[in-house]
């Protein structure tokens, strides 16, 4: 199980560094506008190929490029309805605080949990080798968080029934 | 080591030229300014000009080395030809009939006239009407179906070779009456309207940039966004097209440093050496910088990762591969946009030259010491 986390992982970040070749690049249609070409497609020689990476039919990673934007979709393993309610609260919490990360994107892409969207701004601000681990080290972290949510959740759940039931003994 | 000088001017660089004497570097640091430095000693600059007229982001910057004047573009589709008048750069706007952002430009080899690439996907050729006393261009109409993201200008200052987003690159006749003497007719002897597409090179499935041509005018060279670059060695009515595809992360600009040999510069923050054998077939020599540990040292330590993983279960760890990935090693430390030669216009090779990219650094490397390294192809 860790094995194809790591590989699903590592086949991301190869993706996400080839992927990551990003230039300013003016808007066609509107003058004197730069918009993320990858939002708008309003030009499609300026998007690449969309990559979708799969490590089982719940859990992908869709990559789609343009030539100054990139957007990166998640969507998170979610085994039961207790971790589509904790899944759907927390990205939705994160989502709202949107502006403190960055590079992530306000509304999740359809179909998916989360998205970010990074551009050529971004890749001049940052390293591009940061970025790709920050993303990196993300998917690691929200599987852990859930999973940690879920036990407690759980451990709440035995202790409350335990505190009701006591009321019978 | 090649590289014999690094400064870091800005945050970032978009484009950089140099003076006619090598002695003052003009830059735009990622804003709407060019600053223009001066170098006082090793690896001391000062600042002395700020020229301060375009609205938007400056992406080309061009240094005459004759009429010692400077034409920058903007994504504000509008064009400055400086000069200097006593101490001071004076502007002269170039009445560009652009309705979009302008993206590259290059002066011509006579001086007497430069291309505007757009994202208009159109190129403005702009030459000076003395009875007006200003600035005037014409246009390549309808010729790109993409912005044009490069223009290169061919030895005999008639022929202009252009990239496109479209993946495409597209040789033009840029014959001006009034600016272009009748003898340069002679070398192109079929077309010479204005802007008639003398060829079209299909070999990109990306995005095209950097063109260049080769001091003698004879092969053209350019690069694709899918790690390809392409060669293109007799230019004319039937071509030979070579293309090159390397490992590493894609290219954005080349330059032809002798008939036979490349550098190219992109994403992988490090310039590439490419050369053509005794038999024409050009192919990737090495890297000029240090080799980058980043993508051995991740292959192999995930390679011995997945060997331990096998014996050991989960317990192996991935702090080796991030440890791999930080050591980037090199000059830059972000991906390079420019390539600019160094030395006098009339050499047929360049012995040095200078790059400048987005972690806004301005390296000059000297090949005067890796002759023997890179083989005879000089």
């Amino acid at each position: 199980m860790a094995n194809s986390l790591r590989l699903y992982l590592a086949c991301i970040k190869n993706t996400l560094e080839a992927a990551m070749c990003l230039q300013n690049f003016p808007c066609q249609e509107v003058e004197r506008h730069n918009k993320p070409e990858v939002e708008l497609k309003t030009s499609p020689e300026l998007l690449l190929n969309p990559v979708l990476i799969c490590r089982n039919e719940a859990e992908k990673c869709l990559i789609e490029t343009s030539i100054n934007s990139l957007r990166i979709s998640l969507k998170v393993k979610q085994a039961d309805e207790l971790e589509n309610i904790l899944t759907k609260k927390f990205l939705r919490f994160l989502s709202m605080r949107a502006e403190a990360f960055q590079v992530l994107r306000r509304k999740p892409v359809q179909g998916y949990d989360i998205s970010f969207l990074i551009t050529n701004y971004h890749c001049e601000e940052m390293q591009k080798q940061k970025l790709i681990d920050f993303i990196i080290q993300f998917m690691e972290d929200i599987e852990k968080e859930i999973r940690d949510l879920k036990e407690s959740v759980n451990t709440r759940g035995r202790l409350v029934a335990t505190e009701f039931l006591k009321q019978f003994m | 080591m090649a590289v014999v000088d690094v400064h870091r001017f800005a945050e970032s660089i978009t484009c950089h030229a140099w003076s006619p004497d090598l002695s003052m570097v003009a830059l735009c640091p990622n804003n709407t300014e060019v600053h223009i430095y001066k170098s006082l000693s090793q690896d001391h600059w000062e600042r002395l000009h700020v020229l301060q007229k375009h609205d938007q982001i400056v992406s080309g910057i061009d240094w005459s080395s004759k009429s010692n004047k400077i034409v920058t573009v903007s994504h504000d589709r509008n064009s400055y030809v400086w000069s200097l008048e006593g101490a001071e750069w004076v502007p002269t706007l170039v009445i560009l009939r652009l309705n979009r952002a302008a993206l590259c430009v290059q002066w011509s080899p006579k001086e007497n006239k430069f291309a505007v690439g757009s994202g208009a996907k159109t190129v403005c050729i702009c030459y000076y009407e003395q009875e007006n006393n200003w600035w005037v261009s014409k246009l390549i109409r309808k010729r790109h179906e993409s912005s044009v993201t490069s223009v290169a200008w061919h030895p005999n200052n008639v022929l202009l070779a252009t990239t496109s987003t479209d993946g495409k690159c597209r040789v033009f006749s840029t014959f001006i009456k009034g600016v272009d003497t009748k003898d340069s007719k002679a070398g192109s002897p079929a077309e010479t309207k204005f802007g008639e597409q003398i060829l079209q090179l299909d070999l990109s499935y990306s995005w095209a940039f950097g063109v260049k041509w080769s001091p003698s005018g004879n092969t053209l060279a350019y690069v694709g966004h899918s790690s390809m670059i392409y060669f293109v060695d007799d230019v004319g009515p039937s071509p030979l097209a070579q293309s090159v595809a390397f490992r590493d992360l894609p290219l954005r600009d080349v330059l032809f440093i002798s008939e036979k040999m490349v550098i190219g510069v992109g994403y992988d923050s490090n310039p590439m050496v490419f050369a053509a054998d005794d038999t024409g077939i050009w192919s990737f020599i090495r890297y000029i910088g240090e080799k980058k540990a980043a993508s051995s040292g991740s292959s192999y330590s995930s390679q011995f990762s997945e060997a331990f993983g096998k014996f050991y279960g989960s317990q192996s760890k991935s702090t080796t591969a991030n440890d791999a990935s930080d050591s980037r090693g090199g000059v830059h430390d972000n991906s390079i946009t420019s390539i600019v030669p160094l030395g006098k216009g009339g050499s047929p090779k360049v012995m040095r030259f200078s790059t400048s990219g987005l972690d806004g650094k301005i390296a000059i490397w000297d090949l005067e010491n890796m002759q023997q390294e890179l083989g005879n192809q000089f």
